[in-house]
């Protein structure tokens, strides 16, 4: 079982450090909050579910665990609420993708 | 047991890289992304060390983090959008 903690855990520094890479070396505004959304959804979660294991099974602390839990279903619930705001936002504010940008539906609708 | 430190010290290393982007960063989009995600891996690493020393206390730490840095990127979106 310590075996299943720790490769969830080693999954979740791999999303993480994909993240973190993708959102060094992106070209674009878009690309790199595409990446951040990668660490907050899977690099969370592997360390939530990792952390709840160990807890109930090696620590017996329910506190913990219960904690936990809650951490995890906040994250899950704010990370798409929070992304969607700042991309929004970051059109409104000014920013556009770098140059390949195919048709932009968005800004049509709020010329009309 | 010391793996949980291992996996810690991996998460706050990834935290520094990013503040590369927090410091070279193009437009203030960048920024805000950035400090969001800066903030998270250091609630993972948080974690992390509660399991280690097996003391909750440091999951209210974390808890209070994940609310403010919720709190604080959607209040600079709505900035942003000009709505506040």
């Amino acid at each position: 079982m310590r075996y299943v903690i720790d490769v969830l855990i080693g999954l979740s520094v791999f999303f993480a450090f994909a993240g973190v890479m993708g959102m060094l070396r992106m070209p674009d505004s878009y690309c790199r909050m595409q990446s951040s959304t990668n660490i907050s959804t899977f690099g969370v979660l592997g360390v939530i579910l990792g952390g709840i294991l160990y807890a109930a099974l090696y620590l017996h602390n329910g506190e913990i665990a219960v904690k936990l839990a809650v951490l995890g279903v906040f994250y899950i619930i704010t990370s798409p609420i929070s992304g969607h705001a700042i991309a929004k936002a970051a059109y409104h504010h000014g920013v556009r993708p770098e140059k390949k940008m195919v048709c932009d539906k968005y800004g049509e609708d709020l010329e009309e | 047991m010391n793996e949980f430190i291992f996996f810690g010290i991996c998460f706050i290393a990834l935290a520094l890289m990013l503040l590369f982007r927090l410091i070279v960063g193009p437009s203030v989009v960048d920024r805000a992304v950035t400090a969001d995600s800066i903030d998270i891996l250091t609630d993972m690493a948080l974690i992390l060390f509660a399991l280690y020393s097996g003391r909750g206390i440091y999951l209210d730490i974390a808890m209070v983090t994940a609310v403010l840095g919720f709190i604080g990127s959607t209040m600079i979106a709505r900035y942003l959008e000009g709505k506040l």
